[in-house]
């Protein structure tokens, strides 16, 4: 193992508290979400009373909701207004050729094994970026519209209702809008095993220590191997 | 023409007595969700203001909306408002036929130029001129149309009129389409179900008759009064709903006991309509209450979100039916494999240029 040459302090903490409230929540989401649409457990018989099977499940799937939600507007505060480099919208503009161009198509190419050296990024790569933007902003931004819209659907004439119900028509119905958020729930599973593949490797190829970023803060530029 | 009676005149003429009225006009503003002030309103209504002539055109449709006005096996306030609104045109329930209706059809249009209401029960095929669907020598898209372009608002009766019911279920032959695709430029209520509780389509004409405007609507265009709730929110199963007690399958003890059948795919909790609240047939029953999952009759498209008896809907997904799960795990596992795959590429690009370093350095 080559000597740790520089250490660059890359995510700072209010990111690296976000990435680990965002995923226990996504989680937990997640599974509370699976469950509500298929309840596995049946109580004994007796009395609806003395039980709270479903409500429970939902109401701990509107909590983590909720802290999800707050999180993920927290995360876009500092994405847009925090005074941090690396975790800025700043250079992120997929509207812009510019943006398509060179360091976009090295990245592709360098995943697509076309080219054989390693673009090297501190913080996101133009790739990661644009997945970052698809699944966890679009993705996020989906889940909750349509999260709230339902959420809505249990007070009418309320305020989540009021701000969100036009998701239900929009999208063809109540029933439709929860298959959709249903279907969009699986967003996640994908997006771990591509998350953390992708970390691995940059950790096994780079040896950037990015899988500890996320825990320390820093990521590491190692010396090269003597030859 | 009757139509200059009231609902009043009516009322006494079949013997129905002032205080029998006096209740059916509290009843109607409950059902409208209207405060106890409003009574007068609606007592004076129905007692001075002539009856509002309705057209009701049928089209493609089973009549089961008409079936629901008109079976109320309850003494029939509702079937005695259906005879007391002015029905001066129904080619399902008149005794003419032929040119002679068609012309009672016309004349009604022009004596109540902009003032008559036209119910519309079933839709119109919009394919081919719409020649799926021919009442009267003339496709019912024209007949639609034409009749439209006098009248003060148009309610549309049943799922069909509303959404498209199964005349435009995937692949929809014909090109059904709903009311509202077809006329632009008026007032429509939408008063799904298949059929609509009879009640709530008295209801909406009573307010009509009362107001001269149509009621709150929803933001898919449907009554507020009667369709701001889920069936789930006002079913006297929620209790096990919430408990997590539900039927696994209709053999169940459970099915015995009457537990929540959201597992049997019930639409219940995703369907806006009053079943749970007014139920049917003069507050007998309705599905739920005999057993039987909500099928979500008064939503958008329920045809296509079936089966009926399962949670998910199937969806078509590479050439086959599909649910949003079976969807899910196979992108998963496509992502996974995916992985996997481009693992393997790394491990042996690695090694071949580990290879070739050990090369150059012998």
């Amino acid at each position: 193992m080559g000597r740790i040459i520089e250490e660059i302090y890359v995510w700072r903490l209010p990111v690296r508290l976000y990435h680990w409230i965002n995923a226990l929540c996504m989680v937990a989401l997640f599974l509370t979400g699976m469950y509500i649409a298929a309840p596995l457990l049946s109580p004994p018989l007796g009395e609806a009373v003395w039980y709270k099977g479903m409500a429970w499940w939902r109401y701990v799937h509107f909590v983590f909701a909720f802290v999800f939600i707050a999180n993920f507007l927290f995360r876009l505060y500092w994405a847009l207004f925090g005074d941090d480099k690396y975790a800025r919208f700043g250079g992120f503009r997929p509207w812009s050729p510019s943006w398509w161009g060179k360091p976009f198509r090295e990245q592709v190419e360098s995943y697509l094994f076309l080219r054989s050296d390693e673009p090297n990024y501190v913080g996101h790569n133009p790739v990661a970026a644009l997945a970052h933007f698809l699944f966890i902003f679009c993705g996020s931004t989906f889940m909750i519209f349509s999260g709230l819209a339902m959420y809505g659907e249990n007070n009418p004439g309320g305020l989540s209702a009021a701000l969100f119900g036009w998701m239900i028509p929009l999208f063809g119905g109540s029933y439709t809008l929860h298959f959709t958020h249903h279907l969009g729930s699986w967003m996640l599973p994908i997006y771990v095993i591509m998350h953390l593949y992708a970390v691995v490797r940059h950790d096994v190829v780079d040896r950037t220590s990015v899988t500890s970023s996320i825990i320390t803060g820093y990521k590491h530029k190692v010396e090269e191997e003597p030859v | 023409m009757q139509s200059n009676q009231t609902f009043a005149d009516v009322f006494k003429a079949r013997g129905v007595s002032r205080r029998d009225f006096l209740k059916f006009c509290s009843l109607t503003s409950v059902y409208l969700g209207l405060s106890p002030s409003m009574v007068p309103s609606i007592v004076e209504a129905m007692e001075k203001k002539p009856r509002t002539p309705v057209i009701w055109l049928h089209g493609l449709e089973c009549t089961c909306c008409s079936e629901s006005f008109i079976r109320s096996s309850h003494p029939s306030i509702e079937d005695l408002l259906f005879n007391m609104i002015s029905l001066d045109y129904d080619d399902l329930l008149s005794a003419a036929a032929g040119s002679q209706l068609e012309d009672q059809r016309r004349r009604i249009m022009k004596e109540y130029k902009g003032k008559y209401i036209l119910a519309v029960e079933g839709n119109a095929s919009t394919k081919d001129d719409g020649v799926y669907c021919m009442v009267g020598g003339d496709s019912f898209l024209n007949t639609l149309k034409e009749t439209a372009a006098d009248a003060a608002a148009i309610i549309a009766w049943g799922s069909c009129a509303s959404f498209g019911c199964v005349q435009n279920a995937d692949p929809n032959p014909t090109g059904a389409a709903p009311v509202s695709d077809i006329i632009k430029n008026k007032p429509i209520v939408k008063v799904p179900g298949c059929p609509p509780i009879s009640e709530v389509m008295t209801g909406v004409i009573a307010h009509f008759h009362t107001f001269g405007t149509l009621p709150d609507l929803d933001r898919l265009g449907r009554p507020k009064a009667f369709y701001n709730t889920r069936i789930h929110d006002k079913c006297y199963r929620r209790a096990f709903f919430d408990a997590g007690m539900f039927v696994p399958s209709f053999d169940d003890e459970a099915t015995r006991k009457g537990w929540c059948l959201y597992k049997m795919g019930c639409k219940g909790p995703t369907t806006y309509n009053s079943c749970s609240k007014i139920q049917w047939n003069g507050g007998t029953s309705f599905p739920i209450g005999s057993g039987h999952p909500c099928i979500g009759c008064s939503e958008p498209h329920f045809w296509d979100r079936g089966p009926f008896y399962e949670r998910l809907a199937e969806v078509p997904f590479l050439g086959s039916d599909s649910n949003a799960d079976k969807i899910g795990v196979i992108a998963v596992g496509a992502a996974a494999a995916g992985a996997a795959a481009h693992a393997a590429v790394t491990a042996v690009k690695k090694a071949k240029s580990d290879k070739h370093d050990n090369n150059d350095k012998a």
